[in-house]
């Protein structure tokens, strides 16, 4: 215990502020409180231990010794394997600790690995980095359910995700529909997380690794019609701002919320990146092909985000109206008027952007919150900076523009530190 | 649930890691002890798989087969009827999308790589293009076979390959009538 917390107990102690009882309780609850940051931190060290020896097997696996025979590789192929299922199964048989099971789990994950690799070595099996980790994610999957492991779901998005870019973006153009089971088979572990465990630091983690895992990988899906994967990726971002604000994540903090920073971020920089002239001028010379796979996940996607969108608006779970959550449905309406006049949705996407803006500075205003105020300040000035490009506003007035704006972020911060200052006093 | 019936589960996932590399290795056992070996020639380079270490690429000299159907489509599956050359090397005889019924001859199970028709050649991809070999030496092994190539005795580096009910495996590849492996240890040595 923090010797300034006993000090300050036996101050109060003798000052007969506290009881004897309640100074005991006091030291009591700071002692469990101390062996329980122990334990965590016993685990993540235990955590990284087995994730080195485990890398550090394969690469001395990797080496490919010549000097051994066939026999004497195949005994070493099994060995690591083996010891890492005696240890796990040992730790489920015997209920061990956290510890134990993360740890031995880490340690089999990595074994499975091994020895999948030294049997290509042995055998000189073909290429294909895709199938191998396919097949290691599969024999592992159930892994993650047996033991509990926090560290193995990582793993398994970390992998899953590797998986689908290798099969999807650099060998070949394939599409890696066995992403989605892996993804759908590894989600009933993460909900459970988001029900029991909402605030701890794994379900944080998670919170950001899956929506980002879902951005890397959405790209391998756009096949047959180019044209639609800007449609695809509005989509997306306005699926994952929806999915912030149901309520297993409405009331997070910031930092925990990685669906609601990157739907924002990503719906922005969309939204900024289709304002451009060029992009309808010589993207979208042709018009789309509505029967290719692309329209077939854009559909998906709006439906889905649609759902959500219709879920948290009978929820209530927010109470005012917010114009983010909206963007994706506004911005599929601006697409289809494109067919028709590209200048029109460019002009539409523009005042989109600016009201957009406008919405999170005034929410940055209401709830005395710096960061918001900034970024919706960042916004109008990203649209204005976007605009400087395909405009051909005279010198002067750009520079008048930027000064005013400039002027706009002084004043909004200094107005807004004097009122929370008055607030305080 | 009961610890028991996680525990019995986990027996279950176990055994199933334990069976996948085995039946591997069987079936690799069995091609190599009860399949046709085949010369195949060849010229490796050298890369490196991650998780798996360095290895030597081979492109077979059979691998551009010249046909006039023009119907392939990338990464189909292929069945690759080999034979040999009056020295003794592997050829391709003849490329079929679906088995022939009734045709008595070694095939290797392939695929499509792509299709000229400018020169109507089909690329076929062997599934045994890779052979693994100490870290050390891949890159070596590469350079001894351009060194040798640059000699005017014609290229005689081959991959040595079983085969048996259209499996393959690649067992050595030949420099010289011996193994590279030996080969790259010796030069080294030189």
């Amino acid at each position: 215990m923090n010797s300034k917390i006993q000090k300050d107990v036996s101050e109060l102690l003798e000052a007969q502020v506290i009881s004897k009882e309640t100074a005991l309780k006091i030291e009591g609850y700071y002692l469990s409180k101390n062996a329980n940051t122990t334990n965590r931190l016993f685990t993540i060290f235990a955590v990284l231990g087995s994730m080195l020896v485990g890398l550090g097997m394969i690469l001395i696996l990797a080496h490919n010794w010549d000097s051994f025979s066939r026999t004497v590789k195949t005994v070493f192929a099994f060995a690591p394997l083996v010891v890492g299922q005696i240890i796990a199964g040992y730790s489920i048989l015997k209920k061990k600790s956290k510890t134990w099971k993360e740890a031995s789990g880490v340690f089999l994950f990595f074994a499975v690995g091994a020895s999948m690799a030294l049997v290509s070595q042995i055998y000189n099996l073909p290429g294909d980095l895709s199938h191998y980790l396919l097949t290691w994610i599969v024999l592992c999957l159930p892994l993650v359910y047996l033991l509990r492991s926090n560290t193995l779901v990582i793993l398994q998005i970390v992998f899953i995700t590797s998986y689908a870019c290798h099969f999807g973006y650099f060998s070949g153009s394939k599409t890696p529909w066995l992403y989605l089971v892996l993804f759908a088979c590894l989600m009933p572990f993460y909900f459970r997380l988001l029900k029991q465990k909402r605030t701890q630091h794994i379900t944080t983690v998670l919170n950001w690794l899956v929506p980002l895992s879902v951005i890397i990988v959405i790209g391998t899906f756009v096949k047959g019609d180019g044209n639609i994967s800007f449609l695809i990726y509005v989509l997306l971002f306005g699926l994952l701002y929806n999915v912030a604000k149901t309520p297993y994540f409405n009331n997070l903090k910031l930092r925990q919320n990685g669906f609601l920073v990157l739907g924002s971020l990503g719906t922005v920089y969309m939204l900024l990146l289709t304002t451009f002239d060029w992009l309808w001028n010589s993207v979208f010379i042709e018009n789309p092909n509505f029967n290719s796979q692309s329209f077939f996940i854009a559909s998906i996607l709006f439906c889905l985000a649609l759902t959500i969108l219709v879920y948290t608006q009978v929820k209530k779970e927010t109470q005012k109206f917010n114009l983010f959550q909206y963007a994706f449905v506004f911005f599929t309406i601006f697409f289809a008027i494109s067919f028709f006049s590209a200048h029109t949705t460019i002009i539409l996407i523009n005042l989109l952007i600016l009201i957009l803006g406008i919405i999170v500075v005034k929410i940055g205003v209401d709830t005395l919150h710096f960061g918001v105020l900034n970024y919706g300040l960042l916004i109008i000035t990203a649209l204005i900076t976007c605009r400087f490009f395909d405009t051909n506003i005279s010198f002067v007035i750009r520079g008048l523009l930027f000064v005013a704006v400039g002027a706009g972020f002084f004043l909004t911060n200094y107005i807004m530190l004097k009122k929370r200052k008055t607030i305080k006093s | 649930m009961k610890t028991i019936h996680i525990f019995l589960i986990f027996t279950v996932v176990a055994a199933i890691q334990l069976v996948v590399p085995s039946l591997m290795i069987f079936n690799k056992e069995t091609v190599l002890k009860k399949g046709a070996a085949y010369r195949f020639k060849t010229q490796p380079i050298d890369p490196s798989d991650p998780f798996r270490g360095k290895y030597i690429t081979l492109n077979y000299e059979v691998s551009t087969y010249n046909t006039k159907d023009s119907l392939w489509q990338q990464n189909e599956d292929i069945y690759v009827y080999v034979g040999t050359d009056s020295l003794d090397f592997a050829q391709v005889d003849t490329i079929s999308k679906v088995l022939i019924p009734n045709k008595h001859q070694d095939y290797i199970k392939a695929k499509v790589g792509w299709y000229s028709k400018y020169n109507n050649n089909l690329q076929i991809d062997f599934p045994f293009d890779r052979y693994y070999m100490e870290e050390t030496k891949a890159y070596a092994a590469e350079v001894a076979v351009r060194d040798r190539q640059r000699d005017t005795i014609p290229n005689d580096t081959y991959a040595l390959v079983f085969v048996k009910n259209g499996e393959a495996v690649l067992n050595d590849v030949i420099i010289d009538d011996m193994s590279i492996k030996d080969y790259v240890e010796q030069g080294s040595m030189k």
